[in-house]
């Protein structure tokens, strides 16, 4: 592997980045290269694919808590250098831009032509486009406005043979050939690189308010449910409880409801309304009003979700019905109770997602209590996958949700795709 | 053969088994194109029926082709190779509604339309609504991803589709969800036109009516000005549900059919629709009837109640219809360029069929840069089909230089098949035969479709081209 690595780092347009912040799950890369084109990123794939070595790909690293820790891991493949916009036409409401460009500085080009893609990615600062849509996530704003994987027309991947392939185009609607692009995303890196990605955008809504109100006791379902009813529908809508002062707002027994409003000033101004309204007969009695900042509000309930406790910690996100989701964040709390952890939950109240990050109730308590909750969290949410974490606390814990019926398919995809097993070998559901 | 229908009369019952040539003929054509009849036709009641015809077809070594209703304009449900024909046509139920959670589980051949007619009692909708809608069925909408006059604002078939259950080639049936972990299987699956597996059930997306709908007329001198105020009106950041532009001969055809009150005089006809609360209607139609104006709009009409909105789109969605009284046939083509493109692509298809000698009708879905151009001729004249194929192609390719693709909605099928290369590089089909090789290897489902096999175009074409209209 020796003079095979030197192969790696002599190949042109890459530079060579420190191996020591790409670690994961206890592996160090010999290598951290960052390729300066597409055909660098290709030639450095083939290379790798050739010798043997296995491969991450590295955006921001702010997602990197999903998914198993990979069984080799030689080579990380650093994106910062594939940061820009390739194409952008504002008046077509599409744009083109390299995997490794960072969600912010995505989000503030288009900004200043008033439009936006909604991809809600926690920590946009440092998190990558290509690394968001690897990682499979999706925001609290997705009944409004689509999944990531909705918004995304086209993408170009490299794949472990060295292959540039791209899939869609830039057109806001296109049956040309199989929609190819789904297939990387959500794929954690193991089909392919997600190099470019093309969305389409949508006009940035002229105002964002956010209202947020304490839940006493036996409040939040009915809460839920008049939230669900209203007119207006709110881009998001959640339940919280815990988080401290991280999130806006402040918890009564039944945690703080979290109501993100978008639209036209007068859409907005009826919505505010209608919400008062509507709490007020749920037996909601404050709801507090935030305008000026609540983009950067809304920015900090995202980075929640992936946010560290002051202890070791855990967090899990399942998916359900969203009229069943807050009677199942009931039984997960219950069962986190049972084995003396702390609980601090999201419900989107609108998509059905549950979310807890768990942390020990006392510092003598032994990680078994983890794995105990861990194991009992399948029988009540089969489809639960840890989205961050400890990196030696999730080592301990399975990663993923239960493999669902189409799991044979996912594998002889990940063989035609990667055969050679250079793409994050073992990082996947399945450990495939 | 007869080895299989009898074993498939055994499996699925007599009469859900057609194999006399007569009852056959039917399920030869579809809305491009014909071929010689299957060599048996079967009406599954249920997804063991499904997966019982995937295991027999599998172990005679015949293709297997899946029907909707049979509207597809690529020839996607033509059975080019022969072997079975699946109908859907018993398997057009709303298995469940599930009105709470805004979501619904449904047979492949329930029609379009019929799913929102269930949904609307309780105030909610399905939104991709094709032309067809009518009569296409959900199954054949997501085997070509299919889209509408809606989808500016809602998305297209692959948006509102939550999960799909489907037969592999072993005859397994399978559920997917795109909440489950793991690749995107519902996602791949959605716009592949049944060669990867034949769909037995969709979970579909409910979206809740709108609080009010505003329907507008406007009128332009001719196409060029109506595109450009399209494009305006995106660029200001006006995103209406539906943005639908119609040329002069277009709207003569839909006027003596459905009397829809198009204005006559008019070079082009933009038909707008916004939806959304009401406090956004007035100001929504003050800015884009001021941006039709700036765009030099001859005339600008709002229908003032539900019928009247109803007429207007009832003239829209019937313009391929429409079409009959101006030629004996037509070959409607689809493509779709970036928004800011549709001047530039509207210019290139006028020249392109004046230098063919053709009349062209234009209809299309201007928000989304998705064109239709109707190309008019007679069937009984050769000249004129080879003209009709020769101006498609151009177009096509005229698109793809304009930075579009050779199809918007109505996907690829065997009409298109040899044009994908101009898409899409040997490396671009190369990935996406991988994933036909997971789910295919044998290229059993819906064969000689999508992917380029190296036959010359318009040998494909000519040969199968019957043109919608007239007999």
């Amino acid at each position: 592997m020796q003079s095979a690595s030197a192969a790696l780092i002599d190949l042109p347009d890459i530079d060579l980045r420190k191996p020591k912040g790409f670690g994961l799950g206890g592996l160090r890369p010999a290598h951290a290269l960052a390729p300066r084109t597409f055909e660098a990123l290709a030639h450095l794939l083939a290379r790798c694919s050739d010798i043997g070595a296995a491969v991450v790909v590295w955006g921001g690293g702010t997602m990197q808590g999903v998914g198993y820790a990979p069984e080799r891991y030689d080579v990380a493949i650093v994106m910062d250098q594939l940061c820009a916009v390739v194409d952008y036409e504002p008046h077509d409401l599409t744009i083109a831009v390299q995997g490794g460009m960072r969600v912010a500085a995505l989000m503030q080009t288009l900004a200043a032509n008033g439009q936006f893609v909604p991809l809600d990615a926690p920590r946009a600062a440092s998190a990558t486009v290509g690394g968001t849509l690897a990682s499979g996530w999706i925001g609290p704003r997705r009944g409004m406005y689509g999944r990531p994987r909705d918004l995304v027309i086209g993408a170009t991947a490299i794949l472990a043979n060295g292959t540039i392939a791209k899939a869609g185009g830039m057109v806001v609607k296109n049956v040309t050939g199989y929609d190819a692009s789904k297939l990387y995303i959500g794929a954690c890196g193991t089909l392919g690189v997600i190099a470019r990605a093309n969305f389409k955008t949508l006009p940035k809504p002229p105002r964002s308010r956010i209202a947020v109100a304490p839940l006493p006791e036996r409040t939040a379902q009915r809460a839920i449910e008049h939230v669900n009813m209203l007119a207006i529908e709110p881009a998001a809508s959640l339940v919280i409880s815990g988080f401290g002062a991280s999130v806006e707002g402040e918890d009564s027994v039944d945690g703080r409801l979290f109501v993100l409003l978008e639209g036209s000033e007068a859409v907005v101004e009826r919505a505010t309304r209608d919400l008062r309204s509507a709490l007020g007969s749920a037996g909601v009695p404050k709801t507090t009003i935030i305008d000026n900042g609540a983009g950067a509000s809304f920015g900090r309930l995202l980075d929640a979700y992936v946010a560290p406790a002051p202890s070791a910690w855990v967090t899990y996100r399942s998916f359900h019905l969203p009229q069943l989701a807050d009677e199942y964040r009931g039984q997960i709390v219950e069962k986190a109770q049972q084995h003396r952890l702390i609980a601090d939950t999201i419900v989107d109240a609108r998509n059905g997602d549950v979310t807890v990050r768990l942390q020990r109730s006392d510092a003598a308590l032994i990680d078994d209590a983890f794995v105990a909750f861990d194991t009992g969290l399948r029988e009540i949410a089969p489809n639960a996958a840890i989205i961050a974490g400890d990196a030696a606390l999730r080592e301990t814990l399975e990663p993923w949700g239960a493999a669902p019926p189409g799991f044979e398919k996912m594998r002889a995809l990940k063989l035609q795709f990667d055969p050679s097993a250079t793409l994050a070998p073992g990082r996947f559901l399945g450990r495939i | 053969m007869l080895e299989m229908i009898a074993r498939l009369r055994t499996a699925i019952g007599d009469e859900a088994v057609k194999w006399e040539p007569e009852d056959l003929a039917v399920y030869a054509y579809d809305g491009f194109g014909e071929a010689p009849p299957p060599a048996v036709a079967v009406l599954p009641r249920d997804a063991k029926d499904v997966s019982a015809i995937v295991r027999i077809a599998r172990e005679c070594g015949e293709p297997i082709v899946p029907r909707g209703a049979g509207t597809g304009l690529c020839g996607g449900a033509i059975p080019i190779d022969g072997g079975v024909v699946i109908s859907f046509a018993r398997m057009n139920r709303v298995l469940e509604l599930d009105v709470r959670n805004r979501r619904a589980r449904v047979q492949p051949g329930l029609i379009n339309l019929d799913l929102s007619k269930s949904a609307l009692p309780h105030g909610l909708f399905y939104a991709p609504d094709p032309s067809s809608q009518k009569i296409s069925t959900i199954g054949g909408n997501v085997g070509t991803n299919a889209g509408g006059a809606h989808c500016l604002s809602y998305g297209t078939t692959t948006n509102h589709i939550l999960g799909l259950e489907f037969v592999d080639e072993f005859g397994a049936i399978i559920h997917t969800s795109i909440d489950d972990p793991g690749y995107d299987l519902t996602g791949i699956l959605v716009g592949s036109e049944g060669t990867l597996g034949i769909t037995t059930a969709i979970d579909v997306r409910l979206m809740r009516m709108p609080e009010a709908v505003r329907v507008f007329v406007c009128a332009f001198g001719d196409i060029d000005a109506a595109s450009q105020a399209v494009s305006a009106i995106i660029g200001a950041g006006i995103v209406p549900t539906a943005l639908e532009i119609m040329d002069a001969l277009m709207v003569q055809a839909i006027e003596a059919h459905y009397h829809a009150g198009y204005p006559l005089d008019a070079g082009a006809v933009l038909l707008v629709e916004i939806a959304g609360p009401q406090d956004d209607m007035d100001a929504s139609e003050a800015a884009i009837a001021r941006i039709c104006s700036d765009h030099g709009a001859l005339s600008w009409r709002s229908a003032r109640n539900a019928a009247e909105r109803d007429i207007l789109w009832a003239g829209r969605k019937g313009a391929a219809g429409a079409i009959g009284r101006l030629a004996p046939n037509y070959y409607i083509q689809d493509a779709c360029v970036p928004r800011t493109k549709l001047p530039d692509a509207l210019r290139s298809i006028g020249s392109i069929t004046t230098e063919h000698g053709l009349q062209v009708a234009n209809v299309f879905h201007a928000g989304d840069g998705n064109l239709h151009p109707l190309l008019l001729f007679d069937r009984r004249d050769a000249k004129q089909i080879a003209a009709v194929i020769d101006a498609g192609t151009e177009i096509l390719e005229a698109c793809i230089g304009l930075g579009g693709t050779i199809s918007g909605e109505h996907g690829i099928g065997h009409e298109k098949k040899e044009t994908l290369g101009l898409v899409f590089s040997t490396d671009d089909l190369a990935a996406m035969g991988h994933v036909r090789n997971v789910f295919d290897p044998l290229r059993r489902f819906n064969p000689d479709k999508i992917f380029p096999t190296g036959a010359v175009c318009g040998e494909v074409k000519t040969g199968i081209l019957r043109g919608a209209g007239a007999p």
